[in-house]
């Protein structure tokens, strides 16, 4: 397998996240039966597996949502123990929820700014938003991450599925996060908008200075954008493999025979 | 609310023709159109049968206007957070009582004025907390409130009007007795709702607390991702309900004389309920506006006052009203999915 052109490869990146031995029950059900992942600095990981594997499960534990019942978490070397979305963010968790969190009536500028928009003080003491700070601001940005869109001030609900994500994926890296998550991105798309969302990936990969954890149902669209694939088996990582040792084939012919019964440790450190 | 831009073909320039097009479409996007281009057909319409609608009538129908259009612009903010109040009449009775109770303890009425918009933005709070906090659709939560100050009122006046006491500050609400019929005092309550409007449309547009109010109505799970105070920003809607309320019951009896229990009959909640909804605020939440419902309340006011000018029945008025109402809706939901069509 080729690494697409323009990325670096990536040996040995440094820890950025790692998860030990991580459970979690809902009552009586067990959903996540010691769960070990690896995630190095400026990596790009696909987490795949099936409904119900419990892929869900842990992107909330890594977003502060919900605690583990056990195992634990460490981010760069040190445990990490986060009580709400909000610690996550603050220590450079960001994570893009399947439903986007954007707000149809409002404009692309808005939506970007929403929650900690500008402030500047009309006449000396009105706090008005500062429209043009963050319409000039936004098209900086969308222009860094290399997102075309004809006008920021659009409704958000005048824009396409795969704009849609292209924006959230934007307000999220505005903060300048360390890990980027992203909850099936590609579900609600058709070919070619997942297309544009892929391509923004491999975008801020070819920078190696954010990793993304991506979720998806299905990996064949994402081979070429991801350095490894994580494959989550009843509540556990069953199979951790670098793209460049597999190919699309192989893998599928893998998961396929019975990968249940070839349950290694994820661990590449 | 910014300029519109639209991406022109590349490499062709647009031609005259074009960008005509494109300034409809513009003009087609703003929602407060539709409803100024029925504002001005139905008041040209009147003038034409009448003669005399925009000359003689102007402070009886901005009057009723406002009256109207005070309670549209609270709806209109509540509605676009997802809400809706329907004891803003009772508000509106209820408030010059609690002044004028607070002027029999010896207050002036000057000064009992803002007690008791403090009292009317209190019940706005209660509205809001027990919807938000306690979970009961707004829709019965306000029911609720709507009997109970109807009731507390009627039994505290013993159902008898008071008179409203005589300020200098009742000239600035429309109440200058002397002059009926001249100055200033005849429009102010229209006034006082013009800069309200104006007022609030800034708030909605360019304010954190007015694209919050858009963002809890629009898509409530998102806001609160956001770490937007999606609680607050719903209850202080209520409270602003509470207090357009009161302050227009606080107008009508300066201009009235007198404090009258039964003033805030509820017909009067549901005809600025319309004005909003003509004026195209959706019911859905997210989307509306405060300017619309200030020309909606001016349509409703037309109908109810122009068309027995011109021979209808009393009543009649409420016929083309109700028609507006829901075509006005259709035409909501059916402008909203046209344009996700063209783009």
């Amino acid at each position: 397998m080729t690494v697409s052109a323009g990325v670096p490869a990536l040996s040995g990146a440094p820890e950025l996240l790692k998860a030990r031995g991580v459970t979690k029950n809902y009552g009586p059900s067990i959903v996540l039966r010691g769960l070990d992942m690896y995630v190095g600095r400026g990596e790009v990981v696909a987490l795949v597996g099936d409904n119900g594997a419990g892929k869900s499960t842990f992107i909330k534990i890594l977003s502060g949502f919900h605690a583990p019942t056990s195992g634990t978490l460490f981010w760069e070397g040190r445990e990490l123990r986060l009580g709400s979305p909000t610690q996550a963010r603050a220590h450079g968790i960001e994570t893009v929820y399947q439903d986007l969190a954007l707000v149809n009536d409002l404009t692309v500028a808005q939506n970007m700014f929403l929650g900690r928009e500008p402030i500047k003080r009309v006449l000396g003491f009105l706090p008005l938003t500062d429209a043009k700070a963050m319409r000039v601001k936004t098209r900086e940005f969308l222009d860094q991450v290399g997102i075309r869109l004809a006008s920021v001030d659009s409704l958000v609900r005048d824009l396409s599925g795969g704009q849609r994500q292209s924006i959230a994926v934007a307000r999220a890296m505005q903060s300048r996060p360390k890990l980027l998550i992203m909850d099936e991105p590609l579900a609600a798309l058709g070919v070619r908008e997942g297309a544009h969302v892929l391509d923004l990936v491999q975008e801020i990969r070819r920078r190696r200075d954010v990793s993304i954890i991506l979720i998806v149902h299905n990996y064949s669209q994402i081979f070429e954008v991801c350095d490894r694939i994580n494959f989550l088996f009843s509540g556990q990582i069953a199979l951790d493999v670098s793209t460049s040792d597999i190919t699309e084939e192989e893998l599928v012919r893998m998961v396929k025979s019975g990968l249940g019964a070839t349950t290694r440790d994820a661990s590449v450190s | 609310m910014g300029n519109v831009t639209t991406a022109a073909p590349a490499g062709q320039p647009p031609s005259a023709a074009q960008s005509a097009v494109d300034r409809l479409k513009i003009l087609i996007r703003y929602p407060e159109t539709g409803i100024t281009a029925v504002a001005v057909v139905i008041a040209l319409v009147f003038e034409v049968l009448n003669g005399a609608f925009l000359t003689s009538e102007v402070p009886v129908l901005l009057a009723s206007t406002a009256q109207y259009g005070l309670i549209a612009v609270g709806e209109a903010m509540l509605m676009i957070t997802g809400e809706i109040d329907l004891s803003a009449a009772k508000i509106y009775s209820t408030t010059p009582f609690f002044a004028f109770y607070l002027t029999q303890a010896g207050l002036p009425w000057a000064a009992a004025i803002p007690l008791a918009l403090a009292g009317a933005a209190g019940i706005g709070w209660i509205n809001g907390f027990i919807t938000v906090r306690l979970g009961v659709p707004s829709l019965i939560a306000t029911l609720g409130m709507l009997f109970l100050l109807n009731g507390a009122i009627l039994t505290v006046s013993h159902s008898q009007p008071a008179r409203t006491p005589e300020s200098f500050i009742n000239v600035l609400l429309g109440g200058d007795q002397q002059n009926a019929g001249t100055g200033i005092s005849q429009i102010a309550a229209f006034l006082w709702l013009v800069a309200i409007a104006l007022a609030l449309a800034v708030v909605l547009r360019r304010t954190r607390f007015g694209l919050h109010t858009i963002a809890v109505g629009s898509n409530l799970l998102a806001a609160r991702e956001l770490g937007i105070r999606t609680q607050r920003t719903k209850i202080l809607n209520f409270v602003i309900m509470g207090v357009l309320a009161g302050f227009a019951g606080i107008i009508e009896s300066c201009a009235s004389g007198s404090i009258d229990p039964s003033a805030g009959d509820n017909t009067l909640t549901l005809y600025a309920i319309a004005a909003a909804v003509i004026g195209g605020t959706s019911l859905f939440g997210g989307s509306g506006t405060v300017i619309g419902a200030l020309i909606g309340a001016f349509v409703v006011a037309s109908l109810n006052d122009g068309l027995p000018l011109v021979g209808a029945q009393a009543g009649f008025a409420d016929v083309p009203l109700g028609i507006a109402i829901v075509v006005a809706m259709i035409l909501n939901i059916k402008l909203t999915a046209l344009r996700v069509r063209q783009i």
